[in-house]
């Protein structure tokens, strides 16, 4: 047997895991940018699958089951004005105050709906793509969010297309305030289960913690990448051992991101 | 022609892997991802040379890294490892039946996201780990496995229909032209 090839190909296959196991995360992301380009006919296809998919159901939904959508969402946009009327009242005087206190003011966000087009093909991470990228404005560390709370954040951004990390995920540990508390801690990424992945650990609590199970968490603002106040999740159980100088807890988060279809991107 | 099969396989890595992170049912139905490319992987080292199976180990291993959050390249040396173990003992390894085929695709399945694994705890990345990740590589164990039923007919038919065909002759070469003597005077 002529050895030659499997030798050649052997030391090929070293030497690039040799070079992939030590690119800096720059040249990382830039290598999965242009290695991202041959998914793009593949994305393409998805897209039209799906839209097809869409006009075909619009096509075929009855007439009768239409209106009354038509109703129920007349009389949901009826609530959600007279809401917004209240909010915008409740801004307008929260912006006088911080006028009047020479508080510097909140930024304003402006969410964008997205499609969740893929999850990562590996089971050692929580990610999934999205279908905005830096054309339509999307920049890293973005917050990413869903009607019942916080999602993640972006992580990286390709053209057309931006990666998220989710909550639970080793690259998405954020700063949360416990509601009743005032306390603050770090969502951390273990504490999932198979079935379950909205299980996440929340560590560096104060050790003579008054937090309970049932009590709300929300986005501390800290860091000023997250707005303060985004729903994370609720406590489940805190564990307080003696001794120690800080307390761990188990919380389930708002959203179950395994269910998702859209999401929203929060941009300045 | 071997060039040609070898940029079929490519092909067919990219888009099971597109799919695989496209198509969400699997995942939601079993809580683990499913991983097609071992079980490629084993049905390519049984059938093609060494040039395509280093092509399948880095091409599938990159497709792979630019879909995930993970590093990039992750699975090539446990790809490319498989492939060559499997392509060096191709004569020794049954592969003619339905039942053997599911074993060699779920060992497979369970050494290479084991070996992953490894390499990515002794690089100093921090994956998801937890009792959770012996249901999921059960799941990829048996996902593996019938992959490997499905892909041993596809890779067949890929083989069949990039092979070079021999050209049908103008006439029938069987036949002998024999002069006879009356021609010749």
């Amino acid at each position: 047997m002529n050895n030659r090839p499997y030798i050649i190909a052997t030391g090929l296959v070293l030497l690039l895991a040799i070079v992939f196991f030590n690119l800096s995360p720059d040249s990382s992301a830039r290598l999965k940018r242009v290695l991202a380009s041959f998914h793009i006919p593949l994305f393409s296809v998805q897209k039209t699958v799906e839209a097809t998919g869409d006009i075909l159901v619009d096509q075929t939904a009855p007439r009768k089951v239409l209106l009354q959508e038509i109703r129920e969402l007349k009389r949901q946009n009826q609530i959600l004005e007279l809401r917004l009327g209240q909010t915008q009242s409740l801004e307008r005087e929260n912006r006088s105050l911080r006028d009047q206190l020479q508080l510097r003011p909140k930024p304003e966000w402006n969410p964008r709906l997205t499609r969740i087009v893929g999850r990562d093909p590996a089971n050692w991470w929580r990610s999934v793509l999205i279908d905005l990228g830096t054309k339509d404005g999307v920049r890293v560390d973005m917050p990413v969010m869903s009607s019942q709370g916080l999602v993640g954040r972006v992580q990286e951004v390709h053209d057309h297309r931006s990666r998220v990390a989710l909550l639970g995920d080793p690259a998405c540990r954020i700063s949360v305030t416990i509601e009743a508390t005032g306390e603050s801690g770090i969502i951390s990424a273990s504490g999932g289960t198979v079935f379950d992945p909205t299980l996440v650990k929340l560590l560096y609590l104060p050790a003579n913690t008054e937090a309970r199970a049932g009590d709300q968490l929300y986005t501390s603002g800290l860091g000023e990448i997250f707005p303060r106040g985004i729903p994370v999740g609720k406590l489940t159980a805190v564990a307080t051992a003696p001794g120690a100088l800080t307390t761990q807890a188990s919380v389930k988060l708002s959203v179950n991101s395994s269910k998702l279809n859209e999401v929203w991107v929060l941009m300045p | 022609m071997k060039g040609f099969f070898t940029l079929t396989i490519l092909l067919t890595a990219l888009a099971l892997i597109y799919a695989a992170s496209a198509w969400h049912l699997p995942r939601q139905l079993t809580g683990a991802q499913l991983d097609p490319l071992p079980a490629l992987m084993l049905v390519v080292a049984l059938r093609a040379p060494i040039s395509a199976i280093t092509a399948l180990a880095i091409g599938g291993s990159l497709f792979q890294s630019a879909l995930s959050s993970g590093p990039v390249g992750a699975s090539l040396l446990p790809l490319y490892a498989l492939g060559l173990i499997v392509h060096l003992n191709t004569h020794s390894l049954s592969q003619h039946h339905i039942g053997p085929r599911f074993a060699l695709g779920a060992i497979a399945g369970g050494l290479v996201p084991a070996v992953t694994l490894g390499l990515l705890l002794l690089s100093g990345h921090e994956p998801l780990v937890g009792w959770f990740t012996l249901w999921q590589w059960s799941v990829g164990i048996l996902g593996s496995g019938i992959f490997a039923v499905l892909f041993f007919p596809l890779l067949d038919w890929l083989d069949r229909s990039v092979e070079e065909q021999p050209l049908a002759a103008p006439y029938d070469t069987t036949t002998r032209i024999v002069r006879g003597t009356r021609f010749h005077g």
